[in-house]
């Protein structure tokens, strides 16, 4: 067993809390320790970074800022670097990932990291990036200027690891110092983030603390919901809940909850040439963090009428999927999901041994599994790699069939031709669909993307105006 | 709802291969009620278990042609099967979209659906019943024996709905059973199924009891208890029941939103009731089992290990979630069952039940979260009530 790993990073100088330490093993190898904060510990902490955002943040530009981070989010790319080394090290035991995975995730969530991606981020959400620093002439007169809150709380929930340092970095170009609270899952790059921020830049690390505690804990969750000016929570209705009770009447909540996703395949994109290439993307989209994003998919509606029949196009993408978890291996599923697998695996054979059209095909270590469903509805999958793939007569019967989920519902991918895209787009937008991407797009959004409808700093910063 | 229409049997006319069916269904019913009759106190020895379950397996797959091509296209031949073990299972989450009769589908006398809470309407599993006599010889020794083990009969007081309430509920159906055969005067069901407890007439009837000195049989699930006491609680209502008294509860608090643990429940119902925990039963049953399991306390006395028996009709294994293979002794795993008094149905279930094996039982240890939709992307909860608002 190696030595556990430290599942925190306060900045040098400020407040020391580290008391005495818990553990918690993930693995037979790998294991946190952690702080037990106080309610104290996590006042002092907070306090202490609300005093640095005012030295060391509020004076710099939000450019500059990017530029800082932008350099320690690339360390992560750089593989000459200790940091990757270290990050692709934890990053698979930590968040249930084979290396692979692990190494494909980091590659694809880092290049958020960049100063160009942040920049562009920066750019794309204020037109005037200016406002950020000073305040600048509104169009419709006076002057206005834009700021995040003196101290944002962060809280993961660790299905896609990486997400947290994405927050933190939002925070800091507008402003806000930040408090991060991972979940299991999500642990190991803040922190990693956190300690290469304070080689590059210690000044500006002061502004940011990650610290991992059990997420319910009394001490010193209930402090930290009390004091944040903001709080950004990843995480399910219940969790969202009660993060929304726990915090100050006055304090602004940004909520990314669970939806789900699903694909369209039109029949353009079923043509003798281009089945194979839809399949292998659709894996791709399925299989990438082992089906626990957002924005993986849980069901592929296919389209009749093209070369490749929707139940032919379905083995063509478990002959992907079965591939794939060659490259891509997939971690073990656990007990509870091994279980639905084998519950809708059999349902399903069962279904066919009555007569009904229903084919299941999937890996001998449930790996992965397509079950083709001929009945028209959208149906969470249990995740696992699982999906089913149902005929659909024409692109246009979609939107009434996933309309039951359409408040839970977020991205969409589509392979149609454009402006059957466009069309379908449309439909989807009016039920709640909040993302219409391609199946090669589906997992990565840009860096600018309305998350859930709302942009990435927009909602993190207060406006505020000066008259004439 | 897809597939609903159970395929019909070949050849199937009075004459034909249903009356064979038909006949086979009967010899083996009248065996296995014989059986049960002489209880759970007469073990059924491996041998003759294997070969009731085998003769129970091939008129399965021969009456039941969905089981059937489920099982030849596993590649299991029923001539080939030796024992219990070897016989395919069939997933609880099976009963929500396949029908599974083991003989003529017109034959069915009831229909059980589960309780619905987790899934809506349309995920209910269904039992299709042949024989509701084959069912109640099984449930009434199995319940006599460990809630009534000193025989007699007693006034049973149902926290749950009436058969006639809710005639599609297998606990009712059940209830209903008991309280027939065992249930002394002044037995009766509290729960409307709009209304909820009735609780006035509830508490006016146990009080009568407590007066009266005589003991009570009270019966319902984890949630009517949670309501039943919370009401007490604000009625400022309390009870001693006389000596003698139990409690059997059932269920869990699937799909509730208020929930409780098991240990604080019963410390709940012990204190509120003036009746001990070790009076307190917990009944282990599925709408997809004709057959229950029971925490054998009134029969062993308190202080054994907290676990549940099953009939000798019934045996149970605890298999790897990932390979469905048995575990290592001790380790955590899938129940899987088989329940000789499914003949009608299919006995081989696999079931979501989270257990360890323990001496003659199991012990549960959750469920796993099952053929619902879980993890981070969604949990189930929310898209019901994303199902609902919309």
């Amino acid at each position: 067993m190696t030595e556990p790993f430290s599942a925190w990073w306060f900045p040098t100088g400020g407040p020391d809390p580290v008391g005495p330490l818990a553990e918690r093993a993930l693995t037979a190898t790998f294991s946190l320790r952690y702080p037990t904060l106080s309610s104290a510990d996590f006042l002092a902490m907070s306090e202490a970074l609300r005093a640095a955002r005012e030295r060391v943040l509020l004076p710099r530009r939000a450019k500059d800022v990017a530029r800082v981070l932008g350099r320690v989010g690339s360390r992560f790319l750089d593989s000459g670097d200790p940091v990757r080394r270290e990050a692709l090290a934890v990053l698979g035991p930590s968040a249930v990932l084979s290396p692979q995975m692990a190494l494909e995730v980091l590659n694809g969530i880092a290049r958020d990291w960049t100063a160009e991606r942040i920049v562009d981020v920066i750019v794309a959400e204020f037109p005037d990036p200016g406002v950020l620093d000073e305040f600048r002439p509104h169009p419709s007169g006076g002057r206005v200027r834009a700021l995040g809150r003196p101290l944002s709380l962060h809280i993961g929930a660790g299905n896609v690891p990486g997400v947290l340092v994405t927050s933190l970095i939002r925070s800091l170009v507008v402003k806000s110092s930040a408090f991060l609270k991972p979940a299991l899952g999500d642990v190991v790059l803040p922190v990693l983030f956190l300690r290469s921020l304070a080689e590059e830049d210690p000044e500006l690390a002061h502004c940011a603390a990650v610290a991992y505690w059990p997420g319910g804990s009394h001490e010193p969750e209930t402090a930290a919901l009390r004091d944040a000016d903001l709080v950004v929570v990843y995480g399910g209705d219940a969790t969202v809940a009660s993060v929304r009770q726990g915090i100050g009447e006055r304090t602004p909540l940004v909520a990314y909850r669970h939806r789900m996703s699903f694909a369209v395949v039109g029949r353009e994109a079923l043509d003798q040439q281009s089945a194979a290439r839809t399949a292998r993307k659709a894996a791709r989209s399925i299989a990438l963090f082992d089906q626990r994003g957002c924005v993986s998919p849980h069901a592929f509606f296919v389209e009749e009428g093209g070369d490749v029949s929707p139940k032919e196009w379905a083995q063509e993408l478990a002959g992907c999927l079965r591939e794939l978890a060659q490259e891509l291996p997939a971690s073990s599923v656990g007990a509870s999901v091994a279980s639905a697998i084998h519950q809708l695996k059999g349902t399903a054979e069962l279904r066919a041994a009555s007569g009904e059209d229903v084919m299941v095909v999937g890996g001998p270590n449930l790996e992965w599994t397509v079950v083709y469903d001929p009945e028209l509805t959208l149906r969470p999958s249990c995740l696992g790699r699982f999906v089913r793939v149902s005929p659909v007569r024409d692109l246009e019967d979609i939107p009434a069939v996933v309309r039951p989920l359409g408040r839970v519902l977020q991205t969409v991918a589509v392979e149609a031709a454009g402006a059957r895209k466009e069309g379908l787009a449309e439909a989807l937008l009016k039920i709640g669909v909040s993302r219409v991407a391609s199946l090669a797009s589906m997992p990565w959004p840009p860096p600018w993307w309305h998350h859930d409808g709302a942009g990435p700093l927009q909602p993190l910063v207060s406006w505020i105006d000066l008259e004439g | 709802m897809r597939g609903k229409e159970p395929l019909a049997v070949k050849g199937s006319g009075p004459s034909g291969e249903a009356a064979t069916h038909h006949r086979d269904f009967l010899a083996l019913t009248h065996e296995l009620v014989s059986l049960f009759r002489r209880g759970v106190d007469s073990p059924i020895p491996c041998r003759h278990f294997d070969d009731l379950a085998l003769r129970a397996f091939a008129y399965q797959v021969r009456s039941n042609p969905s089981y059937g091509n489920f099982v030849s296209a596993r590649g299991v031949s029923p001539a080939e099967v030796e024992g219990w073990r070897e016989v395919p299972p069939v997933p609880t989450a099976a009963f929500k979209e396949v029908v599974l009769v083991s003989g003529d589908p017109s034959a069915v006398q009831k229909v059980f659906r589960t309780s619905g809470t987790t899934a809506g309407e349309a995920g209910r599993g269904q039992h299709h019943v042949l024989d509701l006599d084959l069912y109640r010889e099984s449930l009434l020794p199995n319940f006599e024996a460990h809630l009534l083990p000193e025989g007699g009969s007693m006034a049973i007081v149902a926290l749950v709905p009436s058969p006639e309430a809710m005639p599609d509920s297998s606990l009712s159906h059940m209830t209903g059973e008991v309280m027939k055969r065992f249930g002394a005067t002044g037995s009766g069901f509290f729960v409307d199924r709009r209304q909820g407890i009735r609780f006035e007439a509830l508490w006016t009837t146990l009080h009568g009891f407590e007066q009266e000195g005589s003991p009570v049989l009270m019966v319902g699930t984890a949630f009517a208890f949670v309501h039943w006491m919370d009401e007490m609680d604000r009625r400022r209502w309390t009870i001693e029941l006389p000596p003698g008294s139990r409690i059997m509860e059932t269920g869990g608090f699937k799909g509730r939103s208020r929930t409780m643990g098991e240990e604080e429940l019963y410390r709940g119902l012990a204190g509120r009731h003036g009746i001990s925990v070790d009076r307190i039963v917990n009944e282990y049953g599925m709408t997809e089992l004709l057959s229950q399991f029971y925490e054998p306390i009134l029969r062993s006395g308190g202080g054994a290990t907290r676990r549940h028996v099953p009939p000798p009709w019934v045996r149970t294994r605890v298999l790897d979630p990932m390979t469905l293979e048995p575990v290592e002794e001790g380790e955590v795993g899938v129940l899987q069952h088989f329940d000789l008094a499914n003949l009608g149905s299919v006995c081989a279930i696999l079931t979501e039940d989270l257990g360890v094996a323990v001496g003659d039982g199991f012990r549960l240890v959750g469920r796993a979260q099952g053929a619902e939709p879980r993890g981070c992307s969604l949990a189930m909860d929310e898209f019901l009530t994303a199902v609902r608002d919309s």
